[in-house]
């Protein structure tokens, strides 16, 4: 689907605060402009952010339908060889419907970086987890936690997880885990509803995980086609990402846990949950526009009104964040951060040692070019939803266009807000 | 007259929607007594969606059933009747926006042929494939 087209000029200009953007959107394009920095940023970044989700989703999955619930998981990010094996859904040669070309199991770097680490020497894998020298899986707990806890977005989702069905299937999986442990058997009889809200919390990171199965081949296909030359501006970055998104919307969200021999269907395929409703707009929603002031960056005084009453109104995701790591451990967009630091491409660590402090400040540019790499996902999730729920770029019906800019201009209204990014990553030199 | 299942097998530019129907397993369910509405979209629609959309409901039933009930409403509704409301309730359960003026929309789709009646329900056809949200 193609959704570059020239302006349509039955409609005024927009008098909105980010017309320019409105514009932009209502041609086709994407919040963050079209230029050949921007694609390579965003496109490198990409790559870098790939690899070490193609570890998170594998984890997830491996700690929703293995680790389950575990007393003392403390080896949890110890994934098991089955689950580095386990085939992308969407890529290698036995996919349905293949994304990206390359194979389906564990990506060739994650696999060597998980071998030798940063440090680049072999050493047990204990020394490496306990040097942090490792995919840092807390950052993708913190996504999953922020999904789960705002929980007014996932309604459907959420409501299914306090359903008899669904509380009659855990405990089957409950008994079927604790079976010949008295204790955890006695401890679950007397609280049963803590034991409940962990697998409530095991099936956000099911959720998760098979919705960024999805989003790392997407974005490995995305370097590969730009390393080729065939992906030459923003806008067919964003609508790569549109396509990929409506491809996909019907994929299942789903909650198994395997315990023996047996498949426990915590939320069985057939409930009908799918990747576009209960996973990717609740994603995008809980992660890219709220989640949580991360401990430890600033301090907030709540009486005095600096965090929002509402949890509609949190503000904290990437595309609000004033991108400053500070190092800390701990804190997940850090984590992230230096994650992708292991993954860059040639072209963008030549790039960031051009620019500002060169080496010194490498997270900080790249966390802002995560940061752009963000809106125009978001722009993505923007441009498909209105297709989806409005009408084509170039309707003939100006009540139609009208009702596409009353839709855009009610999504950019989300960052008129000060602490919203979108005025920067309109300037190239904000890095 | 015939049902809402057997009009639209009959007809020419629902061969989509006819095995969408079959392959969620909906056919008993709108081949029943009803009365239903149903907003039918045409093959025309159903290709206007981006590749593999369709393949991808497809191969999972229960979630393309999902997106078919978003196109029914329970009872029998006439343009006429429609016009008085501003949304219906669907049987995936999210409402359905509805507006007759100088068009008959539904959502961001429009009503191509009204009134189609069956004998379990009526048929309005639509030329965009619905989605909640």
């Amino acid at each position: 689907m193609t959704t570059t087209i020239a302006t349509a000029p039955t409609l005024p200009a927009s008098t909105h605060q980010f017309a320019e953007v409105i514009h932009r959107l209502e041609a086709g394009g994407s919040m963050l402009p079209d230029t050949p920095d921007n694609l390579k940023q965003i496109i490198g970044i990409y790559k870098a952010y790939a690899v070490p989700m193609d570890f998170y989703w594998r984890d997830l999955l491996y700690i929703a339908e293995k680790v389950f619930l575990n007393p003392l998981p403390a080896f949890k990010y110890f994934i098991s060889k089955e689950y580095l094996d386990r085939q992308n859904a969407y890529a290698g040669d036995q996919a349905s419907l293949r994304i990206w070309r390359g194979p389906g199991d564990a990506h060739p770097e994650l696999r060597e970086f998980m071998a030798k680490g940063e440090s680049g020497r072999k050493l047990p894998k204990l020394l490496h987890h306990l040097w942090h020298d490792r995919v840092n899986m807390e950052f993708a707990e913190a996504c999953m936690d922020a999904m789960l806890w705002h929980e007014d977005i996932n309604p459907t989702f959420n409501a299914y997880l306090y359903t008899d069905e669904y509380i009659a299937n855990s405990d089957r999986a409950i008994r079927a885990y604790f079976k010949g442990n008295p204790l955890m058997l006695g401890l679950y009889k007397l609280f049963p509803e803590m034991f409940l809200e962990q697998v409530r919390r095991l099936s956000y990171y099911a959720n998760l995980g098979l919705f960024w199965e999805v989003m790392a081949p997407v974005f490995f296909e995305m370097s590969d086609l730009y390393d080729e030359g065939k992906m030459t501006t923003v806008p067919e970055a964003m609508d790569f990402l549109v396509n990929g998104i409506f491809a996909i919307a019907g994929r299942p969200i789903y909650h198994h846990v395997y315990i023996g021999d047996e498949c426990y269907e915590i939320i069985p395929k057939s409930q009908g949950f799918t990747w576009l409703y209960e996973a990717a707009l609740p994603y995008v929603e809980a992660v890219f526009y709220r989640t949580a002031p991360f401990r430890g960056t600033k301090s907030y005084n709540a009486q005095a009104g600096q965090v929002p009453d509402d949890q509609k109104d949190f503000h904290y995701g990437i595309l609000y964040a004033d991108v400053f790591p500070v190092g800390s451990a701990g804190i997940p967009p850090t984590l992230l951060m230096q994650d992708m630091l292991h993954f860059l491409p040639d072209y963008l660590v030549e790039e960031y040692q051009q620019h500002s402090r060169g080496e010194d400040d490498m997270l900080i540019q790249l966390g802002i070019t995560f940061q752009r790499s963000m809106y125009n996902v978001t722009s993505a999730v923007i441009q498909a939803l209105r297709c989806a729920l409005l009408y084509p770029l170039d309707d003939p019906n100006p009540e139609h266009l009208k009702a596409n800019r009353a839709f855009f201009e009610q999504q950019i209204d989300r960052f008129k807000r000060p602490e919203a990014r979108l005025d920067d990553i309109q300037q190239q030199s904000y890095r | 007259m015939p049902n809402i299942v057997e009009i639209a097998v009959s007809t020419e530019g629902f061969s989509t929607l006819v095995a969408a129907v079959q392959a969620a397993g909906l056919v008993e369910a709108l081949s029943g007594e009803g009365p239903l509405t149903v907003f039918a979209p045409t093959d025309d629609a159903f290709a206007k969606l981006p590749p593999g959309t369709v393949q991808t409901l497809v191969d999972n039933p229960p979630q393309l059933a999902r997106i078919l009930k978003y196109h029914v409403v329970a009872g029998r509704w006439a343009q006429s009747d429609i016009a008085k409301e501003e949304s219906l309730p669907s049987l995936e359960s999210s409402p359905i926006p509805v507006r007759v003026n100088s068009a008959f929309e539904v959502k961001n789709a429009t009503v191509v042929a009204a009134d189609i009646e069956a004998t379990n329900g009526i048929i309005h056809v639509i030329d965009n494939v619905i989605l909640m949200g």
